[in-house]
């Protein structure tokens, strides 16, 4: 599976796969902080089974974006469409059941959980015993807690992290951190996966770690990303098509190819005023 | 024999998960589990040393069983879970004074209404069960704050709470059943039939409680609900995001943290006390389970115990030790001790080793299973 990930032309067969149906669709939406205009009028959409990266300058307003897609922030203006049921007052354990997972720009772990427990929580809208049972442990509770821990496990393997599975991730460097937090993500089984800056701060050697595992995501668990990502290079590598937003206005959609070529695009990075 | 994990090869992920995954300290476990139900009444049975008068049981491993109790409530709620509380005292009183009213017979006039709720005296056991619900309820009525208010705000309005119920149970005649002092007398406690009369069997009915409830918490804490506690305590923005609802992971464990801290306060109201005044639950005791949750360890059930243990020795320990050696020393100079050493200590575990005495015991575990290679 790993070989496959590597040999294989990646942007080509991911361009290929990227004709799903629409998952999420983001119409109109507009968010501001007092006077801060964070998001103008933004509309894209999320095909099922794509990469889609959310690009654009600093304070462009992309963390904004995902803030409002799981439902920490309610936009003032705009709909969000998801799975076809056009979406109200979104909470983000609502988001959470629903199939929507985060990982932050700041790492965002557990500190004082293990590795194993960190990815554990992840499981915990699929768990079902109740608080007797639990109280109990003996029984149900630890069929359930056997049958999940089999599932974290194999994400553990699948990140290769099994080294550091009892280690409290407070003393974790970055980097792997970074990927105790995807594992915690994929745990939920979600369909739509949000990865703010994956990729932050790390070593090329890292860099390619974390794309090979976000291909595989994609490949194998079917699962659909946005990705929000600065190293250009990652970006035109791994993503279907690309938002690019600057402040807070949508200024060019496409396939990297499209992106690249894009005049305000090209300005915006540039700097150049407008 | 060494301690070790090394050819203990754990096949399968319920051995791995077990509450004591290393033999050893299974081993000790249940070393301590024979000593603490056979041996120690054994040895007060026959008044052998340290068991020779009833001293060592009545004013010493007693009240160690039912703080320590206390205490492993106290840190499911701060330790675990991450809301400070400076109100365990009050939810030991409402444990308390609750048992008293069921064990002595409920009769609560509604004049508005022409009728009044009527109970019969309950039996012991049903009652303190009872008393821990009531203070389980006030529990996660004062929990809802939390919802809201955090860290130091939430600290208050739990302080809130201590005084407000040292004034009900001063004030309202009603909970003491009108006695003219104030104070109030447990019954006999009776449980199917048989008198727990004698330390003996007061001690055994406490060590019974809380190793029933130690077990309890420890499969709380390693399981489901006691991530999400945690989850809630270290970051809890992206709990939620794990579909965690902040709602549910506090109240519960308000609602089990008082439950237990009630039970602990009808324990030590019936079975310690004996008689008691609202003084017994003032804010004195819940400054005394805070601190023993910090040295033990926030977030260890162990911790309680080594927690509970040191806040209760160390006063005789600095009252003892100077006679021992020979120095005269006066009960305020050792009060002052206590107070000096409790708070430098406090000090120094809060800066140093937040997880306290449970943190310092794992780190000599730690350091012993890989003794004499350091790597
Ligand atoms: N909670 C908030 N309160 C006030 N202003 C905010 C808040 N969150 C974001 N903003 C503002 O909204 C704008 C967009 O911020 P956002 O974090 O979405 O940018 P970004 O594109 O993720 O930038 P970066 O690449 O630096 O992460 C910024 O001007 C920021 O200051
Ligand atoms: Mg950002």
């Amino acid at each position: 599976m790993k070989a496959d990930v590597e040999t294989r032309p990646v942007s080509a067969s991911a361009a290929a796969k990227a004709r799903g149906d629409v998952l999420l669709s983001v119409d109109n939406v507009s968010l501001s902080f007092g006077g801060v205009r964070a998001l103008r009028d933004v509309s894209f959409d999320i095909r099922k089974g794509e990469i889609r990266a959310i690009i654009g300058p600093n304070g462009a307003g992309k963390t904004s974006m995902l803030n409002v897609i799981n439902g920490f922030y309610h936009p003032q203006g705009g709909i969000i469409t998801f799975k076809g049921k056009r979406r109200h007052d979104m909470r983000p354990y609502l988001a959470a059941s629903q199939g929507i997972a985060r990982t932050f720009q700041n790492v965002a772990l557990f500190r004082g959980m293990s590795t194993l427990d960190n990815i554990m929580t992840g499981r915990t809208l699929k768990m079902r015993r109740g608080i007797l049972a639990q109280a109990i442990y003996w029984g149900a509770s630890q069929r359930e807690e056997i049958r999940h821990r089999k599932a974290v496990e194999h994400i553990i393997d699948f990140l290769e992290i099994k080294h550091i599975r009892k280690t409290p991730v407070g003393k974790l460097p970055y980097g792997l951190q970074k990927r105790v937090e995807l594992g915690r993500a994929l745990a939920t089984e979600p369909e739509l996966l949000l990865l703010d800056e994956p990729m932050a701060g790390m070593n090329l050697e890292e860099k390619q770690d974390m794309s090979r595992f976000i291909l595989t995501v994609r490949d194998t668990f079917d699962t659909t990303i946005a990705l929000i990502e600065h190293d250009m290079g990652v970006v035109m590598d791994l993503s279907d098509r690309i938002v690019v937003l600057d402040y807070g206005r949508k200024i060019a959609d496409g396939t990297p190819g499209e992106v690249q070529r894009n005049q305000a695009v090209i300005d915006a990075y540039l700097g150049i005023p407008h | 024999m060494l301690y070790r994990e090394a050819g203990q090869f754990k096949s399968t992920y319920a051995a791995d998960m077990a509450i004591f995954p290393i033999r050893q300290d299974r081993m000790a476990l249940w070393l301590l589990l024979a000593v603490a139900f056979l041996g120690v009444p054994l040895l007060a049975h026959f008044r052998i040393w340290p068991l020779g008068s009833d001293y060592f049981l009545r004013a010493i491993l007693i009240p160690f069983l039912i703080l320590s109790l206390a205490t492993v409530g106290l840190n499911i709620l701060m330790g675990y879970c991450g809301q400070i509380s400076l109100g365990s005292g009050a939810f030991m009183a409402i444990g308390a004074y609750s048992t008293y009213k069921f064990a002595t017979g409920v009769h609560l006039p509604l004049a508005w209404f022409g009728t009044a709720i009527s109970i019969d005296p309950l039996p012991v056991l049903p009652s303190i069960l009872l008393g821990g619900v009531m203070s389980a309820v006030v529990g996660i009525l004062f929990g809802i704050p939390s919802l809201r208010i955090k860290g130091l705000y939430l600290a208050v309005a739990t302080l809130a709470a201590q005084f407000f119920f040292d004034w009900v149970f001063i004030r309202v005649k009603w909970f003491t059943n009108y006695t003219p002092s104030g104070s109030v007398a447990a019954p006999e406690i009776t449980i199917f039939g048989y008198v727990f009369h004698t330390p003996i069997e007061r001690y055994l009915l406490c060590l019974a409680f809380v190793a029933v409830f130690a077990v309890i918490s420890k499969n709380l804490v390693r399981g489901n609900l006691g991530r999400q506690w945690m989850a809630i305590r270290d970051m809890d923005i992206a709990a939620e995001l794990m579909g965690i609802r902040p709602l549910y992971a506090k109240l519960t464990a308000f609602a089990i943290s008082s439950f237990i801290v009630g039970i602990a306060g009808a324990l030590f109201a019936f079975v310690y006390l004996g008689a008691w005044e609202p003084l017994a639950f003032n804010i004195d005791r819940s400054f005394q389970l805070l601190f023993m949750v910090i040295i033990g360890g926030l977030g260890s059930i162990l911790g309680s115990f080594l927690g509970a243990a040191f806040i209760l020795i160390l006063p005789i320990l600095l009252d003892q030790g100077p006679h021992a050696l020979g120095i005269p020393v006066t009960v305020e100079t050792v009060s002052l001790m206590v107070l000096v050493v409790t708070g430098a200590l406090i000090c120094y575990l809060l800066v140093v080793e937040p997880l306290g005495f449970a943190r310092l015991w794992s780190v000599a575990k730690e350091k012993l299973r890989l003794w004499p290679y350091p790597y």
